[in-house]
């Protein structure tokens, strides 16, 4: 090959949905660039090629779920110099991850054996990989060098961290909140009630707190350019917490997000912080699996969620 | 140790070791073509079953599909095909992590179910916690979700035709499969090529801007659509949208004659790839209808069987649990008799159960593919040609509701909880998807229950396998065909990130069993 030494690329999905590389695709046609900079090699959604050869970056998405997830999350880590955690789900467990409050029995029973339109009364037993006790993040398995949030990450993060990688330098990796790129105003506003996402229509220039909407703008990472907030529906935390929030164990979403509110409205803080802990299973949904939220100590989620349920 | 005999069973010409890693000669650093392996275990049988050989079949994983599978062949001991199927390994359980959020969140978090359809769980989520609550969104709210539903399914479409069947059908069958992707695609066709990304983003940038975001959209939620469409943003997805009318003829054109060249260089397709089965899919007025609508079943040979609701799914359709799949099956049940049928969902089955499309170009179309092959038809690989007519379709549909003046109209209808169970369907790009939710008087969710399309379709798919494998693997040794056994999985474009809500991923491997004992499960490794 005469040709400058292309950057080869594998890639891998574990537990999660498939958006973080249908996101890819999503750079449009940045694609073609990308192409031309890389081989892409093992990539079950694109290529035929089923080993794992050597890569310089391995992107790696979802969760470890089945003892399946552990072995190819371990190939991925021995055939890349570099792994990427890529999406929400690898690097807090995501979505999948809000399993966290049930154990594998409670799932298989929900699915197989006590479901409703199911007629036989077993779970698979044989040929499939045994489910991991919880909902495991990447980097509690296998050794991770850089880290993309998002479910899925916006094609402008996407691309810069390709483009980076291509040139060799660190990608652009602000911290900003999606409060950065919401264009609505925060505003002290005499509201007393607190609001669900279907609860009346909201004012689309002021802020959603000061409505009274539990908006987690300001506690989450911006990996999305806010589209959320500025379609009138509440930032749910898709890109995983702040980085304050995961590294102090004194803050938390809910005391973060009830802090600012109860200054904005007239809604009294511990209000606040007991209707998001009611609602803990929405709220922290997408970073409940990780250890940085899940090991904070006044972080109870399977004792809230054991109370909703039990009211039920 | 690759060695095969190509005609008669398997030949005497090794050892065999239940945990020995596959011999590593047969594998390279680099894509080779996948391996059929011949291994001896007679040292190993027992005495009572003195055996002939074992063959080990191996294709791990089932690529260009969306999620991770592999295929297993068993085998008697003379080598004929006892049984086939694909093992779905990836459980993630929606059904419990559901329960116990809010229901108004559930069009944010069960698109997070699949990030292939995402506006298809986004949508059927929102009009399932509507059904609970009692509620119909404005009439601009509904044809907001079928604009945004029709960018997706433009986005979907051209997404299984051109990246992930693409490769087979313009590098062919049996194509080297180090370039047999997207990449070799690109180099081998440049310019359709393009095309065909342009149309795929065409649709993807109209679901952005109706639903917010691409991939997991978020603007649908109880009772409407969050935003009210202005000028400027009609503007630009007309533009969109007569973009893709413009490059619809010539790559609807393209996909047709490489499958139809396809299907000429391999007879064997349209002759032995046939599955008779039942058909659902949803019409209106016995028109097509993606996003709202009453479903239909027509049996093997044409005969509409039933219509009804997607409220009244749970006496219609029953799920089992195969021991060796985290997917389950799903069957039709007939009233009265009670009996099962094999019945398939998507494309194909839509297309059958449709009287007409309902817009000019596709209704020419679907009018060709009913003089060719009949209704309903069942060959398997023209899954392909009904994605052809249905994406033609929903630039023209889009045409159509962008020139609806009721767009223009109020988006939110008010909402409230009081307790009930709301059940709702879309047709998702790959069959019917149902969300079946009990929500109590705080608006949480007590129960949920999923049945998504590639279930619906899996009893086909494992009769397909066994097809491919007849047709194409038992009794040969050309490497270059078990990428057909992928291709017949491919055909219906399966979705496991969907089948595995209950399941999560799909690259395939195939594990031969013989006498009902697994010989060995080879995954090819560096």
């Amino acid at each position: 090959m005469n040709a400058a030494r292309k950057i080869g690329l594998n890639l891998e999905w574990l537990s999660d949905c498939g958006g973080c590389h249908v996101a890819i695709v999503d750079v449009h046609e940045k694609i073609l660039d990308i192409l031309g900079a890389v081989q892409i090699q093992h990539c079950p959604v694109l290529t035929d090629i089923k080993d794992y050869p050597h890569a310089d970056i391995g992107i790696v998405s979802g969760a470890i779920r089945t003892e399946h997830d552990r072995h190819v999350a371990q190939e991925m880590r021995a055939s890349c110099d570099k792994v990427i955690a890529w999406g929400t789900c690898a690097i807090y467990g995501g979505i999948p991850g809000a399993a966290l409050a049930h154990s594998r029995e409670e799932i298989l029973q929900a699915v197989y054996t006590r479901n409703p339109t199911t007629r036989t009364n077993e779970a698979p037993h044989s040929q499939v990989a045994l489910l991991e006790k919880q909902v495991i993040p990447l980097d509690e398995v296998i050794g991770v060098d850089m880290y993309l949030p998002g479910c899925p990450p916006h094609a402008a993060f996407i691309f810069d961290a390709l483009l980076a990688l291509v040139e060799g330098r660190a990608p652009k990796a602000r911290q900003e909140t999606v409060c950065a790129r919401c264009t609505r105003s925060m505003k002290k506003s005499e509201e007393t009630r607190l609001k669900s996402n279907h609860d009346g229509i909201p004012d689309p220039d002021l802020c959603l707190l000061s409505q009274g909407y539990v908006c987690l703008g300001s506690v989450t990472l911006d990996r999305c350019l806010s589209p959320c907030p500025s379609q009138g529906v509440m930032c749910t935390g898709c890109a995983g917490p702040t980085m304050q929030i995961l590294t102090e164990p004194n803050r938390d979403l809910r005391t973060e997000v009830a802090d600012r509110m109860s200054r904005l409205t007239a809604i009294p803080r511990e209000e606040i912080v007991a209707s998001m802990e009611r609602s803990g299973k929405s709220h922290y949904a997408y970073a409940m699996a990780s250890k940085m939220v899940g090991e904070k100590p006044t972080f109870l989620i399977r004792k809230w969620i054991a109370e909703v349920e039990e009211e039920a | 140790m690759t060695d095969a005999n190509p005609t008669g069973p398997p030949v005497i010409a090794g050892q065999v070791s239940e945990s020995a890693p596959p011999a590593a000669e047969s594998r390279t650093k680099t894509a080779g073509p996948m391996v059929v392996e011949v291994t001896n275990a007679a040292s190993r049988g027992s005495a009572k079953e003195p055996l002939a050989g074992r063959r080990t079949v191996t294709i791990d994983p089932v690529t260009r599909i969306e999620g991770h599978a592999r295929v297993f062949l068993d085998l008697a001991d003379d080598g004929s095909l006892i049984s086939a199927g694909l093992v779905v390994n990836e459980l993630r359980g929606f059904e419990r992590i559901l329960v116990g959020m809010e229901a108004d969140r559930m069009p944010l978090i069960t698109a997070r179910i699949c990030g292939v359809c995402p506006s298809a769980h986004h949508l059927a989520a929102s009009k399932a916690i509507e059904a609970a609550a009692g509620v119909t969104p404005p009439p601009a709210a509904k044809l907001l979700r079928e604009l945004l539903y029709m960018g997706h399914y433009i986005h979907s479409h051209s997404l299984s035709l051109f990246v992930l069947q693409g490769p087979d059908l313009i590098l062919g069958l049996d194509a080297d499969p180090a370039i047999r992707n997207v990449v070799g695609v690109v180099e081998a066709a440049p310019e359709v090529a393009k095309k065909a990304l342009r149309l795929r983003t065409l649709g993807q940038k109209i679901n952005e801007m109706v639903g917010g975001r691409g991939v997991h959209p978020v603007t649908s939620l109880a009772g409407g659509i969050a935003f009210r469409l202005d000028e400027e943003k009609k503007r630009i997805l007309t533009d969109w949208v007569e973009e893709a009318l413009a490059l619809g003829p010539e790559l609807i054109g393209v996909a047709r004659d490489k499958l139809l060249q396809q299907v000429e260089a391999h007879p064997e397709l349209l002759r032995d790839w046939v599955v008779p089965a039942w058909n659902m899919g949803t019409v209106n007025d016995g028109k097509a209808s993606l996003y709202d609508g009453t479903l239909r079943v027509m049996d093997e040979v044409g005969t509409v069987r039933d219509e009804f609701q997607a409220a009244d799914y749970d006496r219609h359709l029953v799920e089992s649990v195969l021991d060796w799949s985290y997917m389950k099956p799903v069957h039709y049940r007939e009233t009265g008799s009670g009996e099962e049928r094999l019945y398939r969902v998507g494309a194909l089955a839509r297309i059958n159960c449709v009287d007409s499309m309902g817009t000019p170009v596709a209704d020419q179309l679907l009018a060709g593919f009913r003089r060719d092959f009949g209704r309903p038809a069942h060959q398997v690989v023209l899954h392909a040609y009904a994605r052809i007519i249905e994406l033609i379709y929903a630039v023209e549909r889009a045409r159509e509701i962008l020139a609806d003046p009721r767009i223009d109209g109020e988006t939110r209808a008010e909402v409230r909880f009081t307790g009930g169970r709301g059940v709702a369907h879309v047709e998702a790009p790959r069959g019917t998807l149902i969300h079946d939710y009990r929500i109590d008087e705080r608006g949480i969710i007590t129960s949920a229950n999923l049945i998504v399309a590639t279930q619906q379709n899996y009893a086909c798919i494992n009769q397909s396998i066994t097809q491919a494998a007849m047709s194409h693997v038992i009794g040969r040794a050309d490497d270059g065909l078990l990428n057909a056994i992928e291709f017949a999985i491919r055909c219906y474009d399966p979705c496991l990130s969907c089948a595995t809500h209950a399941l999560g991923q799909m690259p395939l491997e195939v594990l031969v069993r013989q006498a009902g004992q697994p010989v060995r499960s080879v995954r090819r490794e560096v």
